[in-house]
Protein backbone atom coordinates (compact mmCIF):
# COMPACT_ATOMS: atom_id res chain seq x y z
CA UNK A 1 0.00 0.00 0.00
CA UNK A 2 1.14 3.04 -0.78
CA UNK A 3 2.11 5.91 1.79
CA UNK A 4 0.06 8.62 2.14
CA UNK A 5 1.96 12.53 2.46
CA UNK A 6 0.86 15.66 3.36
CA UNK A 7 0.36 17.86 0.52
CA UNK A 8 3.04 20.10 0.06
CA UNK A 9 5.11 18.54 2.09
CA UNK A 10 9.10 17.94 0.93
CA UNK A 11 7.86 14.62 0.96
CA UNK A 12 5.44 15.25 -0.86
CA UNK A 13 7.76 17.09 -2.90
CA UNK A 14 10.10 14.00 -3.72
CA UNK A 15 7.06 11.92 -4.63
CA UNK A 16 6.22 14.50 -6.86
CA UNK A 17 9.45 15.05 -8.54
CA UNK A 18 10.12 11.21 -9.04
CA UNK A 19 6.74 10.58 -10.49
CA UNK A 20 6.66 13.87 -13.05
CA UNK A 21 10.16 12.83 -14.00
CA UNK A 22 9.41 8.78 -14.49
CA UNK A 23 6.00 10.12 -16.22
CA UNK A 24 6.48 12.87 -18.59
CA UNK A 25 9.39 13.18 -20.89
CA UNK A 26 11.02 15.68 -22.28
CA UNK A 27 9.01 15.14 -25.76
CA UNK A 28 5.76 15.15 -23.90
CA UNK A 29 6.80 18.46 -22.00
CA UNK A 30 7.80 19.81 -25.81
CA UNK A 31 11.28 20.29 -24.33
CA UNK A 32 9.88 23.16 -22.58
CA UNK A 33 12.33 25.84 -20.83
CA UNK A 34 10.41 27.80 -18.44
CA UNK A 35 9.46 28.53 -14.42
CA UNK A 36 6.43 28.84 -12.69
CA UNK A 37 5.22 29.32 -9.55
CA UNK A 38 1.96 28.52 -7.46
CA UNK A 39 1.24 30.60 -4.49
CA UNK A 40 -1.30 29.17 -2.24
CA UNK A 41 -2.68 31.65 0.27
CA UNK A 42 -4.10 30.73 3.70
CA UNK A 43 -3.06 26.74 3.88
CA UNK A 44 -4.53 25.21 6.61
CA UNK A 45 -2.05 26.40 9.34
CA UNK A 46 -2.38 29.69 8.03
CA UNK A 47 0.54 30.49 6.46
CA UNK A 48 0.79 31.22 2.60
CA UNK A 49 3.08 28.08 0.61
CA UNK A 50 4.36 27.98 -2.88
CA UNK A 51 5.28 25.21 -5.80
CA UNK A 52 7.77 26.01 -7.92
CA UNK A 53 8.70 24.18 -11.14
CA UNK A 54 11.33 24.97 -13.71
CA UNK A 55 11.99 23.01 -16.87
CA UNK A 56 15.19 22.72 -19.18
CA UNK A 57 14.36 21.59 -22.54
CA UNK A 58 11.29 19.56 -21.10
CA UNK A 59 13.04 18.35 -18.06
CA UNK A 60 12.45 19.18 -14.63
CA UNK A 61 15.06 20.54 -13.58
CA UNK A 62 13.55 21.96 -10.14
CA UNK A 63 10.15 21.36 -7.78
CA UNK A 64 10.46 23.48 -4.74
CA UNK A 65 7.93 23.68 -1.84
CA UNK A 66 7.75 26.55 0.07
CA UNK A 67 6.97 29.75 2.60
CA UNK A 68 7.37 33.00 1.84
CA UNK A 69 8.05 34.47 -1.46
CA UNK A 70 8.58 31.98 -4.87
CA UNK A 71 11.77 32.61 -6.60
CA UNK A 72 11.47 34.74 -9.99
CA UNK A 73 9.36 32.72 -12.69
CA UNK A 74 7.97 33.66 -15.95
CA UNK A 75 4.45 32.74 -14.42
CA UNK A 76 2.71 33.11 -11.12
CA UNK A 77 -0.36 32.17 -10.09
CA UNK A 78 -1.78 32.95 -7.17
CA UNK A 79 -4.84 31.89 -5.16
CA UNK A 80 -6.77 29.91 -2.41
CA UNK A 81 -5.26 26.69 -0.94
CA UNK A 82 -8.60 25.29 -1.21
CA UNK A 83 -8.54 26.18 -5.25
CA UNK A 84 -5.22 24.67 -5.45
CA UNK A 85 -6.10 21.58 -3.49
CA UNK A 86 -8.73 21.20 -5.75
CA UNK A 87 -7.06 21.63 -9.16
CA UNK A 88 -4.63 19.03 -7.71
CA UNK A 89 -6.93 16.58 -6.63
CA UNK A 90 -8.76 16.92 -10.16
CA UNK A 91 -11.93 18.11 -8.87
CA UNK A 92 -11.81 21.60 -9.92
CA UNK A 93 -10.54 22.59 -13.46
CA UNK A 94 -8.25 24.93 -14.04
CA UNK A 95 -9.72 27.09 -16.67
CA UNK A 96 -12.82 28.06 -14.16
CA UNK A 97 -10.35 28.47 -11.53
CA UNK A 98 -8.82 31.36 -13.95
CA UNK A 99 -11.99 32.28 -15.49
CA UNK A 100 -14.06 33.02 -12.17
CA UNK A 101 -11.00 35.02 -11.30
CA UNK A 102 -10.27 32.68 -8.36
CA UNK A 103 -6.78 32.33 -9.50
CA UNK A 104 -4.85 35.43 -10.87
CA UNK A 105 -2.29 34.52 -13.47
CA UNK A 106 1.08 36.95 -13.61
CA UNK A 107 2.96 36.56 -16.99
CA UNK A 108 2.63 36.52 -20.61
CA UNK A 109 -0.74 35.60 -21.36
CA UNK A 110 -0.53 34.38 -25.20
CA UNK A 111 2.71 32.18 -24.02
CA UNK A 112 0.40 30.74 -20.96
CA UNK A 113 -1.90 29.31 -23.18
CA UNK A 114 0.45 27.29 -25.09
CA UNK A 115 1.40 25.93 -21.65
CA UNK A 116 -1.88 25.66 -20.07
CA UNK A 117 -2.21 21.75 -21.62
CA UNK A 118 1.29 20.97 -20.01
CA UNK A 119 0.11 22.09 -16.51
CA UNK A 120 -2.60 19.70 -17.02
CA UNK A 121 -0.10 17.06 -18.35
CA UNK A 122 1.76 17.89 -14.69
CA UNK A 123 -1.60 18.17 -12.51
CA UNK A 124 -2.78 14.49 -13.85
CA UNK A 125 0.29 13.06 -12.60
CA UNK A 126 0.23 14.62 -9.32
CA UNK A 127 -3.26 13.79 -8.43
CA UNK A 128 -2.31 10.42 -8.43
CA UNK A 129 -0.40 11.38 -4.89
CA UNK A 130 -1.70 9.56 -2.21
CA UNK A 131 -1.96 12.67 -0.31
CA UNK A 132 -3.76 13.97 2.77
CA UNK A 133 -4.60 17.59 2.13
CA UNK B 1 5.84 35.58 -41.30
CA UNK B 2 5.94 38.98 -42.95
CA UNK B 3 9.28 40.77 -43.72
CA UNK B 4 9.85 43.56 -41.45
CA UNK B 5 11.29 46.24 -43.34
CA UNK B 6 15.10 47.51 -43.18
CA UNK B 7 16.54 50.78 -43.49
CA UNK B 8 17.03 51.04 -46.85
CA UNK B 9 13.16 49.80 -47.84
CA UNK B 10 11.37 52.64 -48.94
CA UNK B 11 8.64 52.02 -46.33
CA UNK B 12 10.80 51.86 -43.48
CA UNK B 13 10.07 53.99 -40.15
CA UNK B 14 12.34 54.28 -37.20
CA UNK B 15 9.65 52.71 -34.28
CA UNK B 16 12.26 52.75 -32.08
CA UNK B 17 13.16 56.70 -32.71
CA UNK B 18 9.56 57.33 -32.41
CA UNK B 19 9.38 55.47 -28.83
CA UNK B 20 12.46 57.57 -28.03
CA UNK B 21 10.71 60.89 -28.74
CA UNK B 22 7.74 60.06 -26.88
CA UNK B 23 10.06 59.28 -23.86
CA UNK B 24 11.78 62.60 -24.22
CA UNK B 25 8.57 64.33 -24.27
CA UNK B 26 7.16 62.31 -21.33
CA UNK B 27 10.62 63.81 -19.58
CA UNK B 28 10.06 67.28 -20.05
CA UNK B 29 6.44 67.18 -18.58
CA UNK B 30 7.63 64.72 -15.76
CA UNK B 31 5.09 61.71 -16.54
CA UNK B 32 6.56 58.56 -15.67
CA UNK B 33 4.45 56.48 -18.13
CA UNK B 34 2.79 56.65 -21.12
CA UNK B 35 -0.73 54.72 -21.57
CA UNK B 36 -1.84 55.54 -24.58
CA UNK B 37 -5.71 53.59 -25.72
CA UNK B 38 -6.15 55.86 -29.29
CA UNK B 39 -5.95 53.89 -32.22
CA UNK B 40 -3.75 56.12 -33.96
CA UNK B 41 -1.06 56.13 -30.90
CA UNK B 42 -1.40 51.89 -31.45
CA UNK B 43 -0.83 52.06 -35.15
CA UNK B 44 1.96 54.81 -34.80
CA UNK B 45 3.78 53.01 -32.18
CA UNK B 46 3.39 49.26 -32.61
CA UNK B 47 3.23 49.55 -36.74
CA UNK B 48 -0.01 46.62 -36.47
CA UNK B 49 -3.84 47.35 -37.16
CA UNK B 50 -5.03 47.04 -33.47
CA UNK B 51 -9.07 46.04 -33.90
CA UNK B 52 -9.83 44.92 -30.62
CA UNK B 53 -9.44 47.28 -27.53
CA UNK B 54 -6.04 47.57 -27.07
CA UNK B 55 -3.22 49.82 -25.40
CA UNK B 56 0.48 50.75 -25.01
CA UNK B 57 2.37 51.67 -22.31
CA UNK B 58 5.60 53.23 -22.70
CA UNK B 59 7.72 53.26 -19.93
CA UNK B 60 10.53 56.17 -19.51
CA UNK B 61 12.92 54.64 -21.05
CA UNK B 62 13.07 50.78 -23.27
CA UNK B 63 10.78 49.24 -25.25
CA UNK B 64 6.85 49.65 -25.25
CA UNK B 65 4.38 46.88 -24.42
CA UNK B 66 0.85 46.84 -26.23
CA UNK B 67 -2.24 45.18 -24.38
CA UNK B 68 -4.82 43.65 -26.72
CA UNK B 69 -7.42 40.76 -26.52
CA UNK B 70 -5.41 37.86 -26.26
CA UNK B 71 -6.83 36.29 -29.16
CA UNK B 72 -5.07 39.17 -31.56
CA UNK B 73 -1.78 38.92 -29.93
CA UNK B 74 -0.26 36.46 -31.43
CA UNK B 75 -0.92 38.06 -35.15
CA UNK B 76 0.27 41.37 -33.57
CA UNK B 77 3.76 39.91 -32.57
CA UNK B 78 3.74 38.74 -35.97
CA UNK B 79 2.97 42.16 -37.81
CA UNK B 80 4.63 44.61 -35.31
CA UNK B 81 8.06 45.32 -34.68
CA UNK B 82 7.35 44.23 -31.23
CA UNK B 83 8.47 40.79 -29.85
CA UNK B 84 6.22 38.74 -28.07
CA UNK B 85 7.96 39.91 -24.77
CA UNK B 86 6.56 43.24 -25.65
CA UNK B 87 2.60 42.02 -27.13
CA UNK B 88 1.10 40.93 -24.29
CA UNK B 89 -2.75 39.47 -24.53
CA UNK B 90 -5.61 40.45 -22.14
CA UNK B 91 -8.63 38.01 -21.29
CA UNK B 92 -11.60 37.49 -18.96
CA UNK B 93 -9.37 35.43 -16.35
CA UNK B 94 -7.46 36.17 -12.83
CA UNK B 95 -5.41 38.53 -12.91
CA UNK B 96 -5.36 38.71 -16.96
CA UNK B 97 -8.11 41.10 -17.10
CA UNK B 98 -7.08 44.39 -19.03
CA UNK B 99 -7.02 46.45 -15.92
CA UNK B 100 -5.28 44.32 -13.79
CA UNK B 101 -2.53 43.53 -16.40
CA UNK B 102 -1.90 46.62 -17.30
CA UNK B 103 -1.79 48.06 -13.40
CA UNK B 104 0.50 45.59 -12.17
CA UNK B 105 3.15 46.31 -15.66
CA UNK B 106 2.19 50.15 -14.88
CA UNK B 107 3.02 49.28 -10.56
CA UNK B 108 6.01 47.42 -11.42
CA UNK B 109 7.71 50.23 -14.10
CA UNK B 110 6.74 52.38 -11.57
CA UNK B 111 9.04 50.21 -8.43
CA UNK B 112 6.21 50.06 -5.79
CA UNK B 113 6.35 54.58 -6.37
CA UNK B 114 3.44 56.79 -6.72
CA UNK B 115 4.19 57.91 -10.33
CA UNK B 116 2.65 60.23 -12.95
CA UNK B 117 0.56 58.67 -15.70
CA UNK B 118 -0.15 60.26 -19.15
CA UNK B 119 -3.19 58.77 -20.57
CA UNK B 120 -5.33 59.76 -23.62
CA UNK B 121 -8.84 61.38 -23.51
CA UNK B 122 -10.91 64.12 -25.23
CA UNK B 123 -13.67 64.06 -27.62
CA UNK B 124 -13.54 63.05 -31.43
CA UNK B 125 -16.34 62.74 -34.19
CA UNK B 126 -14.34 59.77 -35.25
CA UNK B 127 -15.94 56.67 -33.52
CA UNK B 128 -12.77 54.43 -32.84
CA UNK B 129 -10.81 57.04 -31.80
CA UNK B 130 -10.19 55.04 -28.44
CA UNK B 131 -10.06 57.65 -25.92
CA UNK B 132 -9.74 56.24 -22.33
CA UNK B 133 -13.22 55.40 -20.97
CA UNK B 134 -14.45 56.94 -17.78
CA UNK B 135 -14.79 53.48 -16.62
CA UNK B 136 -11.46 52.42 -17.71
CA UNK B 137 -9.98 55.65 -16.03
CA UNK B 138 -11.83 55.15 -12.44
CA UNK B 139 -10.65 51.47 -12.41
CA UNK B 140 -6.99 52.44 -13.31
CA UNK B 141 -6.89 55.20 -10.44
CA UNK B 142 -8.59 52.80 -8.07
CA UNK B 143 -5.36 50.18 -9.30
CA UNK B 144 -2.90 53.00 -9.31
CA UNK B 145 -4.05 54.71 -6.10
CA UNK B 146 -2.24 57.65 -5.14
CA UNK B 147 -0.78 58.35 -9.00
CA UNK B 148 -1.61 61.16 -10.89
CA UNK B 149 -3.28 61.20 -14.37
CA UNK B 150 -2.85 63.88 -16.91
CA UNK B 151 -3.79 63.95 -20.01
CA UNK B 152 -1.07 63.58 -22.04
CA UNK B 153 -2.38 62.79 -26.02
CA UNK B 154 -0.31 66.38 -27.00
CA UNK B 155 2.82 64.18 -27.06
CA UNK B 156 1.84 61.47 -29.63
CA UNK B 157 -0.09 64.75 -31.92
CA UNK B 158 2.42 66.91 -32.00
CA UNK B 159 5.06 64.14 -32.91
CA UNK B 160 3.01 62.38 -35.86
CA UNK B 161 2.17 65.82 -37.21
CA UNK B 162 4.93 66.10 -39.97
CA UNK B 163 5.14 62.51 -41.66
CA UNK B 164 8.75 60.96 -41.74
CA UNK B 165 9.86 59.32 -45.31
CA UNK B 166 8.86 56.21 -44.89
CA UNK B 167 5.23 57.14 -44.12
CA UNK B 168 4.98 59.56 -47.05
CA UNK B 169 6.17 56.58 -49.31
CA UNK B 170 3.56 54.47 -48.01
CA UNK B 171 0.60 56.66 -48.40
CA UNK B 172 2.35 57.35 -51.87
CA UNK B 173 2.60 53.50 -51.83
CA UNK B 174 -1.08 53.47 -50.42
CA UNK B 175 -2.66 56.08 -53.09
CA UNK B 176 -1.03 54.65 -56.58
CA UNK B 177 -3.48 51.13 -55.28
CA UNK B 178 -6.66 53.35 -54.92
CA UNK B 179 -5.70 54.14 -58.85
CA UNK B 180 -5.63 50.99 -59.45
CA UNK B 181 -9.35 50.28 -58.10
CA UNK B 182 -10.24 53.73 -60.41
CA UNK B 183 -8.90 52.11 -63.31
CA UNK B 184 -10.98 49.01 -62.78
CA UNK B 185 -14.37 50.39 -61.54
CA UNK B 186 -13.85 52.65 -65.19
CA UNK B 187 -13.20 49.48 -66.93
CA UNK B 188 -16.28 48.06 -65.39
CA UNK B 189 -18.27 50.43 -65.94
CA UNK B 190 -17.35 51.35 -69.79
CA UNK B 191 -19.25 50.40 -72.57
CA UNK B 192 -22.78 49.86 -71.18
CA UNK B 193 -21.10 47.74 -68.42
CA UNK B 194 -22.83 49.82 -65.86
CA UNK B 195 -26.69 48.38 -66.98
CA UNK B 196 -27.63 46.18 -64.11
CA UNK B 197 -24.76 47.15 -61.85
CA UNK B 198 -25.27 48.11 -57.82
CA UNK B 199 -22.87 50.50 -55.95
CA UNK B 200 -22.44 47.51 -53.89
CA UNK B 201 -21.15 45.84 -56.85
CA UNK B 202 -18.34 48.52 -57.95
CA UNK B 203 -17.35 48.25 -54.30
CA UNK B 204 -16.40 45.40 -54.73
CA UNK B 205 -14.80 45.61 -57.81
CA UNK B 206 -12.74 48.44 -56.53
CA UNK B 207 -12.00 46.23 -53.52
CA UNK B 208 -10.93 43.42 -55.59
CA UNK B 209 -8.67 45.36 -57.80
CA UNK B 210 -7.16 47.02 -55.04
CA UNK B 211 -6.42 44.03 -52.52
CA UNK B 212 -4.84 42.53 -55.80
CA UNK B 213 -2.71 45.49 -55.60
CA UNK B 214 -1.62 45.17 -52.23
CA UNK B 215 -4.15 46.62 -50.31
CA UNK B 216 -5.19 45.19 -47.40
CA UNK B 217 -8.71 46.87 -46.53
CA UNK B 218 -10.60 49.20 -47.44
CA UNK B 219 -10.49 50.72 -43.94
CA UNK B 220 -12.50 53.12 -44.44
CA UNK B 221 -15.15 53.20 -40.89
CA UNK B 222 -17.51 54.71 -43.05
CA UNK B 223 -18.76 51.58 -44.53
CA UNK B 224 -15.53 50.70 -46.78
CA UNK B 225 -15.78 51.86 -50.52
CA UNK B 226 -18.01 54.81 -50.42
CA UNK B 227 -20.47 54.25 -53.45
CA UNK B 228 -23.30 57.40 -54.11
CA UNK B 229 -25.64 57.22 -57.04
CA UNK B 230 -28.75 59.54 -58.31
CA UNK B 231 -29.83 61.53 -55.65
CA UNK B 232 -27.20 60.09 -53.25
CA UNK B 233 -24.68 61.79 -54.61
CA UNK B 234 -26.21 65.50 -54.06
CA UNK B 235 -27.47 65.11 -50.25
CA UNK B 236 -27.30 68.21 -48.65
CA UNK B 237 -23.68 68.69 -46.97
CA UNK B 238 -23.57 64.71 -47.27
CA UNK B 239 -20.21 63.40 -47.22
CA UNK B 240 -20.44 59.90 -46.31
CA UNK B 241 -22.05 57.36 -48.44
CA UNK B 242 -21.54 53.82 -47.56
CA UNK B 243 -22.62 51.79 -50.73
CA UNK B 244 -25.70 50.25 -51.34
CA UNK B 245 -28.15 48.06 -53.57
CA UNK B 246 -28.99 51.01 -55.39
CA UNK B 247 -28.64 50.29 -59.39
CA UNK B 248 -26.92 52.73 -61.58
CA UNK B 249 -29.22 54.69 -63.77
CA UNK B 250 -28.90 56.24 -67.27
CA UNK B 251 -28.26 60.05 -67.24
CA UNK B 252 -27.36 59.96 -62.83
CA UNK B 253 -24.10 60.84 -61.55
CA UNK B 254 -22.39 58.72 -60.02
CA UNK B 255 -19.23 59.00 -57.23
CA UNK B 256 -16.94 56.26 -56.38
CA UNK B 257 -15.03 57.13 -53.09
CA UNK B 258 -12.34 54.34 -52.40
CA UNK B 259 -10.54 53.54 -49.73
CA UNK B 260 -6.80 51.42 -49.39
CA UNK B 261 -4.51 50.55 -46.81
CA UNK B 262 -0.48 49.47 -47.12
CA UNK B 263 1.23 49.54 -44.14
CA UNK B 264 -1.20 51.25 -42.05
CA UNK B 265 -1.05 54.51 -44.22
CA UNK B 266 -4.41 55.23 -46.11
CA UNK B 267 -5.56 56.09 -49.62
CA UNK B 268 -8.42 57.58 -50.25
CA UNK B 269 -9.56 58.83 -53.65
CA UNK B 270 -12.84 59.56 -55.00
CA UNK B 271 -13.86 59.88 -58.75
CA UNK B 272 -16.68 60.98 -60.28
CA UNK B 273 -18.93 60.32 -63.54
CA UNK B 274 -22.33 60.70 -65.25
CA UNK B 275 -23.30 57.82 -66.70
CA UNK B 276 -25.03 57.32 -69.81
CA UNK B 277 -24.84 61.08 -70.91
CA UNK B 278 -25.21 64.25 -69.06
CA UNK B 279 -27.34 67.65 -69.58
CA UNK B 280 -25.92 70.71 -70.15
CA UNK B 281 -26.89 71.71 -66.25
CA UNK B 282 -25.24 68.49 -65.35
CA UNK B 283 -21.76 69.48 -67.04
CA UNK B 284 -22.24 72.99 -65.66
CA UNK B 285 -22.00 71.66 -61.94
CA UNK B 286 -19.06 69.29 -62.97
CA UNK B 287 -17.13 72.40 -64.44
CA UNK B 288 -17.55 74.25 -61.94
CA UNK B 289 -16.36 71.23 -59.25
CA UNK B 290 -13.22 70.51 -61.50
CA UNK B 291 -12.53 74.12 -61.31
CA UNK B 292 -12.86 74.46 -57.43
CA UNK B 293 -10.74 71.47 -57.06
CA UNK B 294 -8.05 72.29 -58.98
CA UNK B 295 -7.63 75.64 -57.80
CA UNK B 296 -7.66 73.92 -54.24
CA UNK B 297 -5.34 71.68 -54.98
CA UNK B 298 -3.37 74.65 -56.04
CA UNK B 299 -4.09 76.84 -52.93
CA UNK B 300 -2.23 74.05 -50.65
CA UNK B 301 1.62 75.03 -49.58
CA UNK B 302 3.64 75.47 -46.14
CA UNK B 303 1.92 78.50 -44.47
CA UNK B 304 -1.93 78.28 -45.88
CA UNK B 305 -4.01 77.33 -43.68
CA UNK B 306 -7.66 75.47 -43.74
CA UNK B 307 -9.61 79.12 -43.46
CA UNK B 308 -7.39 81.12 -45.91
CA UNK B 309 -8.14 78.33 -48.15
CA UNK B 310 -12.02 78.01 -47.76
CA UNK B 311 -12.15 82.10 -48.12
CA UNK B 312 -10.46 81.77 -51.26
CA UNK B 313 -12.44 79.00 -52.42
CA UNK B 314 -15.65 80.15 -51.23
CA UNK B 315 -15.06 83.51 -52.93
CA UNK B 316 -14.01 81.97 -56.19
CA UNK B 317 -17.62 79.79 -55.53
CA UNK B 318 -19.88 82.80 -54.94
CA UNK B 319 -18.44 84.39 -58.34
CA UNK B 320 -19.19 81.58 -59.96
CA UNK B 321 -22.29 80.64 -58.68
CA UNK B 322 -22.45 78.29 -57.01
CA UNK B 323 -21.37 78.41 -53.43
CA UNK B 324 -24.30 76.85 -51.94
CA UNK B 325 -23.56 73.66 -53.26
CA UNK B 326 -20.48 73.40 -51.66
CA UNK B 327 -19.98 72.19 -47.76
CA UNK B 328 -17.19 74.76 -46.72
CA UNK B 329 -14.29 72.40 -45.76
CA UNK B 330 -12.32 71.58 -47.87
CA UNK B 331 -9.54 68.68 -45.96
CA UNK B 332 -9.47 66.35 -42.95
CA UNK B 333 -6.80 64.98 -41.04
CA UNK B 334 -4.51 61.89 -41.96
CA UNK B 335 -2.24 59.66 -40.77
CA UNK B 336 -1.64 55.98 -40.09
CA UNK B 337 -4.67 54.15 -39.45
CA UNK B 338 -7.27 55.96 -36.61
CA UNK B 339 -6.18 58.95 -37.53
CA UNK B 340 -8.08 60.16 -39.73
CA UNK B 341 -9.82 63.11 -38.59
CA UNK B 342 -8.49 66.38 -36.60
CA UNK B 343 -5.63 68.38 -38.10
CA UNK B 344 -2.82 69.46 -36.83
CA UNK B 345 -2.99 70.32 -32.83
CA UNK B 346 -6.46 70.37 -30.23
CA UNK B 347 -6.13 74.19 -30.31
CA UNK B 348 -8.81 75.44 -31.80
CA UNK B 349 -11.96 77.41 -30.51
CA UNK B 350 -13.84 74.03 -31.01
CA UNK B 351 -11.82 71.79 -28.53
CA UNK B 352 -10.74 68.42 -30.87
CA UNK B 353 -11.92 70.27 -33.85
CA UNK B 354 -9.72 71.26 -36.51
CA UNK B 355 -7.81 74.63 -35.87
CA UNK B 356 -8.79 76.91 -38.59
CA UNK B 357 -5.93 78.81 -38.60
CA UNK B 358 -3.78 76.01 -38.17
CA UNK B 359 -0.62 76.99 -40.60
CA UNK B 360 0.37 74.17 -42.31
CA UNK B 361 3.79 72.59 -42.81
CA UNK B 362 6.18 71.20 -44.90
CA UNK B 363 5.49 66.75 -44.56
CA UNK B 364 2.21 67.19 -43.15
CA UNK B 365 -0.22 64.53 -45.48
CA UNK B 366 -3.66 65.96 -45.11
CA UNK B 367 -6.45 64.66 -47.80
CA UNK B 368 -7.95 67.51 -49.74
CA UNK B 369 -11.81 66.59 -49.34
CA UNK B 370 -14.50 69.11 -51.04
CA UNK B 371 -18.26 68.08 -51.47
CA UNK B 372 -20.45 69.70 -53.91
CA UNK B 373 -23.94 68.82 -53.28
CA UNK B 374 -27.18 70.16 -55.33
CA UNK B 375 -30.30 68.21 -53.48
CA UNK B 376 -32.90 69.77 -55.72
CA UNK B 377 -31.19 68.63 -58.84
CA UNK B 378 -30.23 65.33 -57.10
CA UNK B 379 -26.49 65.54 -58.24
CA UNK B 380 -23.41 65.71 -56.51
CA UNK B 381 -19.31 64.98 -56.49
CA UNK B 382 -16.98 64.53 -54.22
CA UNK B 383 -13.05 65.06 -54.33
CA UNK B 384 -10.77 63.28 -51.40
CA UNK B 385 -6.99 62.89 -52.39
CA UNK B 386 -3.69 62.43 -49.76
CA UNK B 387 -1.50 65.60 -50.39
CA UNK B 388 1.69 66.11 -49.35
CA UNK B 389 2.12 69.92 -48.31
CA UNK B 390 5.30 71.07 -49.84
CA UNK B 391 7.45 74.12 -48.92
CA UNK B 392 4.84 76.36 -52.10
CA UNK B 393 2.96 73.69 -53.12
CA UNK B 394 1.37 70.20 -52.90
CA UNK B 395 1.72 66.76 -54.07
CA UNK B 396 -1.47 65.31 -54.86
CA UNK B 397 -0.59 61.83 -54.26
CA UNK B 398 -3.62 60.02 -56.12
CA UNK B 399 -2.48 60.33 -59.82
CA UNK B 400 -6.17 59.42 -60.90
CA UNK B 401 -6.96 61.97 -63.58
CA UNK B 402 -9.31 65.37 -62.20
CA UNK B 403 -12.47 65.17 -64.41
CA UNK B 404 -15.96 64.08 -64.34
CA UNK B 405 -16.47 61.26 -66.82
CA UNK B 406 -19.49 60.74 -69.16
CA UNK B 407 -19.76 57.03 -69.19
CA UNK B 408 -21.65 55.45 -72.07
Amino acid sequence: MEQTVTYLSQQWRDEAEKRLKGEISPEKMKHLTSSVAYVYVGCPDGRDRYLYFKTTDGRFEQILVGEGDPPQSDFRVTGPYDIFAGLTQGKIKSQRALMSGKLRLKGNMVKALKLASLADRINKVLEKIPARY
Amino acid sequence: MPTKPAKKDPFFIDFPRRVSQVQKEMAKERIDVYLGSRLRTLSWISDAFCPWRSYVVIPPEGMPTVFTFVIDAARIVDESWLDEDHVLGYAPMGGMDQISIIADFITGILKGKKGRIGFETGLSNYLPEGNLTQFEYDRYRQELGGCEFVNAHHIVDRLSLIKDEGTINRFRKASRIVDEGHKAVREALANGGWKGMTETEIAGIAALAMRRAGSVWEWSFTGGNEIASGYRTGMAGCACTPATTRRLKRGEPLMVDIHAMFKLALGDHAHNYFIGGATKRQLWHARNFVDIVSRTLRAYRAGASPLSIAEEMMDFAETRGFAEYMVPGFEHGIGMMGDEWRIGMNDGPFPYWTNPDHAYRENEVLICAMQYACPDEKIGFRYENPILILKDKCEAMSKFGLRVEVIE
